[in-house]
């Protein structure tokens, strides 16, 4: 038998607790669970139904299952004792649930798959950053049985080395608040909108800038409340601190230690500002959620996703945007159709573009507005200016060196299809490997992990046909290859394009237009790529995401019906190919393209 | 090269044919099905003739036009009013993002109608140059079968042409019925619906179809008072029950007033508007009382029985797989046939009309898994089996997984309505039989996941699919927990 970890009195059980409300009710069924499971010892069936019926699901819409009405626990200020390592007389009924649990599980875990020599560790799983990949991974391996504990920074809408909170970028500084702010700024343009179709405003809507954010910022702590909730329900042990890794199985916790069988490094990146002139004055996407008053005129240095929704919000939001691209187009890695596609549709809603101009300096003047300094020239007059440079994964003083974890150049942890890093008992997940950057792969790459490490399951996380969104306005949604990345794979395909002004865009009078378009493999006819910039984009692509994934073909797609009227429709009547890409019948049997893809490969 | 092989075949083998009739092709009615099989017809080589009735947003007798139902009274009208109404709701909610919009909001129904007839005169005018630049000849007037080979256009100022051709295609749709009660004179129908002078105050709809739901869902949406009658507990009779009761959740929470179980006895005429008794005795008045109460085919006025092509009792002509009558130079599709009135569906009756017939390609088309929407406000759309299907045709067990969420937007604006999806699955084979969703761009959400379940998708291969984030399409990728299993021989649970 092991030792009994070391008690945790964290903040959040202090706050179930101590806290008006009793504890949700998943929580008394979570427990419950554990001795169903402890008794019946039939680990998968068991395993299956709890998963059924206890555990909430971490992806944001499944948040939004989550009534408003749950209790909102907000962190208690850490203090020495209660991190101490003595089991403390005051602990709760609940608390010791917890322990109990740990008790029974752990040997089992330890049992089941234990080849090293037995070793007496406080969890089985140690995670290190409570964001989408850490909290699906941790709550993923406590419901197959293993004992688990959690570190995360103090929540705080901009994140920093000491700064961060349970549910982490997506929750607190990406997805969600970006999200939230796109559903505001996007009202404009349905006013815009509305005038086409009857409505009148006495006066022009006007934007009340902290309203949206009060109400935001109410969201953002609603939804990291509900994130701890979770963890508890699950039964895994949240600590706050920054955690860093003394040794292949010990994580330093503000000077407290712990050993775990296994340790997973999922703490995410954060906002990448390069050092010129005067970036001081710059801001990032951390900040550019949560201003306290509405930028007037902004400058977004980047052509990336993340400066293409920002530029969308403060426009929708009536704020003069200009974007800086050091490109001709925007969104590298896209397709080169959608490319030109959103940034024309941008333009035609206001937003200035500057391409092919590299940021070289700030300068902040008397009146406190900033120039930016280009290899082209200056442009005056910005209330703000915002990087959106590129993210970094942040593996800085985790001590990753110390215990020989390799790292890539930009920084991010090395791993194998397993998410196994050079240590063999250090995992990692999300953002922090640099892969796929988006809250689902970091939840596949989670969920995987659990499997792999606690079930018995060896299970690699699959990256064919990740489908992902843009929100920009209009929105971008694909998945699979782009017709670049076709050519080069296949050589031979056909493209099916359809580029119309909707329904709603003939009577709104608006110059809103929809592309759509199909890459398909003209040997086996196969879908490879779909993508779309367009109203709803996000939304319709999802379903075709399956029949992308699932291999189907275009014949597939023609054999299904249309949804009458709808954009979407389109995708399954698109009859004639806008183009055939063939590489000539060389007596070689080799193009140049294929020569080329073939040296890349 | 393919193409031009088969009409040289054709010419070939019919050419003694060829010489007597004036058409290889001639279609009577030029809505969604008549004019896709016409032009299809043509591409594939054939000599194709088209009458329609003149041009009115009002359906009659002799009252048409190029388009059809779904551009002129059905499916674009109606999505333009939706578009219009949901902005109701929209600037609701846009306040608690911090916009700041005036409590007295104007809006201009004149305004809207006529963008949406200079809309439908638009499509109008695309439908006759998609006819004319296929080739296909398009007459004004309304078409009669005279006999197995032989039609008759009465033209506008009364002179009558007669065509031979060698099939014949009934595309002449459906109209809206009414009730018939004392006073229904004083109803509408959807075709009335849609180009009404002025938006009603109050609004009473009678039915619990989709265009009941639409309209009322368009009515309350521009501010008037609406009162839904319908026979049953729940409206949208034939959807999955649990949807059902969504939807009638959410139109209510729009501040529909509903009335279950109620039917309407009379229609009296007084200075204050209509006055509308039920069989429950309530009455109440109305300045527009919609009747939407089903629509019963356009086979009156064919002459159908000269020729003896046979009609079921609703008046639908009879077809076979290949939408042949009994007749076999005489064909029919889309709503005249009454299988599956959707404009979607009648595109694929006449595709497959002009395959089997002149792309030399026996083809039936397939009704299963269609996807459908109702484009209530939220919209309701649906594809494959509802639960009680299900449960009805499969032979083992049956897991239904649902999720119901607030949709993000709501969590600031603050409406409160869920989004609810199923997916309803064969537990033996892992297939999913059904997918159904009630909230906002469900119709959009579900053409993809059409695809899928024409395909015989699995649950599996939904699971293996990453989610897009945030969005709310993403939940149907992302339902672990099964909500209930209906073993084998379970009875459905309720029969609403």
């Amino acid at each position: 038998m092991r030792q009994l970890p070391p008690p945790q009195i964290n903040s959040t059980n202090r706050c179930l607790m101590g806290g008006p409300h009793p504890p949700a009710q998943g929580s008394q069924t979570s427990i419950s669970y554990i001795y169903t499971k402890a008794r019946d010892g039939d680990r998968k069936r068991t395993n299956m139904a709890t998963t059924s019926f206890t555990a909430p699901k971490l992806s944001s819409p499944t948040l939004q299952t989550l009534y408003r009405n749950l209790p909102v626990s907000v962190p208690l200020p850490k203090t020495r004792s209660s991190f101490s390592r003595h089991l403390s007389p005051s602990i709760s009924r609940f608390h010791h649930h917890h322990l109990h649990r740990h008790r029974l599980f752990s040997v089992r875990a330890e049992s089941e798959n234990g080849a090293e020599p037995p070793r007496h560790y406080d969890f089985d799983l140690f995670t290190i950053g409570a964001g989408s990949g850490g909290v699906r991974a941790s709550r993923f391996a406590a419901n197959f049985g293993a004992s688990v504990a959690v570190c995360e920074l103090p929540f705080s809408t901009i994140s920093s080395e000491t700064t961060g909170g349970v549910g982490g970028t997506c929750v607190l500084r990406g997805c969600v608040p970006k999200k939230l702010m796109v559903y505001a700024s996007k009202y404009s343009h349905e006013f815009d909108e509305s005038n086409g179709f009857g409505w009148k405003y006495d006066a022009e809507p006007k934007h009340d800038w902290s309203t949206l954010m009060a109400n935001k910022n109410a969201e953002l702590q609603r939804l990291t409340g509900i994130y701890k909730n979770i963890l508890n329900n699950a039964g895994v042990i949240l600590i706050e601190g920054r955690g860093k890794i003394v040794d292949p199985h010990t994580v330093d916790v503000d000077g407290k230690l712990y050993t775990a069988r296994h340790i997973l490094i999922s703490v995410g990146g954060r906002p990448f500002i390069p050092e010129i002139t005067g970036s001081e004055y710059a801001i990032d996407s951390d900040a550019a959620l949560d201003l306290p008053s509405k930028p007037e005129k902004v400058a977004i240095v980047g052509g990336g996703y993340i400066a293409l929704e920002f530029a969308g919000i403060f426009n929708g939001l009536t704020s003069e945007v200009h974007i800086f691209i050091r490109q001709k187009k925007v969104l590298r890695g896209f397709d080169e159709e959608i490319r030109d596609f959103v940034g024309e549709q941008m333009s035609l809603r206001g937003i200035e573009f500057h391409t092919e101009e590299s940021p070289q300096a700030i300068v902040k003047s008397a009146d406190g507005s900033l120039s930016l300094k280009t290899n082209k020239g200056t442009v005056e007059g910005f209330s703000h200016i915002m990087f959106a440079t590129g993210r970094r994964p942040n593996t800085k003083n985790l001590g990753l060196e110390s215990v020989g974890v390799k790292m890539n150049k930009n920084g991010a942890i090395e791993v194998d299809e397993y998410s196994r890093t050079t240590v063999p008992s250090i995992w990692a997940v999300g953002d922090v490997t640099d892969r796929i950057n988006l809250t689902p792969v970091a939840l596949m790459e989670g969920g995987a992990l659990a499997k792999t490490l606690f079930q018995n399951e060896p299970t690699k996380p699959d990256y064919r046909a990740v489908p992902s969104a843009v929100f920009s306005q209009p929105p971008i949604g694909q998945v699979g290859l782009t017709e670049e990345q076709a050519i080069k794979e296949y050589g031979d395909i056909d493209v099916y394009t359809a580029n119309f002004r909707p329904l709603k865009a003939t009577l709104s009078g608006l110059p809103d237009r929809v592309f759509m378009k199909l890459v398909v493999c003209a040997e086996t006819n196969k879908v490879l790529g779909l993508h779309m910039c367009g109203e709803d984009s996000a939304e319709i692509v999802q379903g075709f995401a399956v029949a992308v994934k699932a291999g189907l073909t275009k014949a597939d797609f023609d054999a299904t019906v249309g949804v009458h009227p709808t954009s979407a429709e389109e995708f399954v009547t698109m009859r004639t190919p806008t183009r055939k890409i063939r590489q000539k019948p060389d007596s070689e049997g080799k193009t140049g393209l294929e020569a080329k893809a073939a040296a890349g490969v | 090269m393919a193409r031009k092989m088969l009409v040289d075949g054709e010419l070939s083998q019919t050419n003694a044919d060829e010489a007597h009739y004036h058409f290889d092709l001639f279609v009577i009615g030029a809505g969604s099905g008549g004019v896709r099989a016409a032009r299809f017809s043509a591409n594939y080589g054939a000599k194709v003739g088209i009458c329609e009735l003149p041009f009115h947003p009002i359906s009659s007798e002799v009252i048409g036009g190029v388009g059809g139902t779904c551009v002129i009274r059905g499916c674009v009208p109606k999505k333009i009013l939706v578009y219009g109404a949901a902005f109701g709701g929209e600037i609701e909610d846009a306040r608690n993002y911090g916009w700041e919009v005036n409590e007295n909001l104007d809006f201009n129904w004149k305004k809207l109608l006529h963008k949406k007839t200079d809309e439908i005169i638009r499509l109008n005018g695309i439908y006759k140059r998609l006819l004319s630049s296929a080739g296909v000849k398009l007459f004004e007037g309304e078409g009669k079968i005279v006999g197995p080979n032989e039609v008759e256009v009465t033209q506008l100022d009364g002179t009558k042409l007669s065509y031979s051709a060698k099939h014949i295609l009934i595309a002449t749709g459906s109209r809206a019925h009414r009730l018939p009660i004392p006073g229904q004179e004083l109803a509408i129908t959807s075709d009335e619906a849609l180009s009404l002078e002025d938006l009603p105050k109050r609004a009473v709809v009678l039915g619990g179809g989709y265009i009941a739901v639409e309209f009322a869902s368009i009515w309350r949406g521009l501010g008037a008072t609406v009162d839904l009658f319908f026979r049953k507990e729940l409206p949208l009779r034939g959807f999955d029950d649990e949807m059902r009761a969504v939807v009638a959740r959410n139109l209510e929470g729009r501040g529909i007033n509903l009335h279950p179980r109620t039917n309407l006895t009379e229609l009296i005429k007084t200075d204050n508007g209509i006055k509308v008794v039920t069989d429950h005795g309530e009455e109440l008045i109305a300045d527009v009382v919609l009747f939407a109460t089903g629509r019963v085919p356009n086979s009156k006025r064919l002459n159908l029985e000269a020729v003896g092509v046979e009609l079921d009792k609703t008046g639908a002509v009879k077809v076979d797989e290949y939408s042949c009558t009994n007749i076999p130079s005489i064909w029919a599709v889309g709503d005249v046939t009454n299988r599956m009135n959707l404009t979607p569906v009648a595109l694929m009756e006449g595709t497959c009309f002009a395959k089997t017939v002149f792309g030399g390609e026996s083809s039936k088309p397939d009704y299963s898994n269609i996807p459908c929407a109702v484009f209530s406000i939220p919209p309701l759309s649906v594809v494959g089996l509802s639960e009680e299907q299900a449960i009805e045709q499969a032979n083992g067990d049956v897991l239904v997984f649902t999720s119901t969420f607030n949709p993000m937007k709501n969590t600031i604006s603050g409406r409160q309505e869920k989004t609810v999806m199923k997916l309803v699955i064969d537990a033996e084979t892992d297939k999913v039989l059904g997918a159904s969703m009630c909230g906002p761009d469900a119709p959009e959400i579900m053409q993809g996941i059409a695809v899928g379940l024409k395909c015989g998708a699995t649950k599996a291969q939904f699971d293996s699919t990453v989610g897009i984030h945030p969005s709310a399409a993403e939940e149907f990728v992302t339902m672990r927990s099964v909500s209930r299993r209906i073993t084998a021989g379970g009875k459905p649970k309720t029969n609403l």
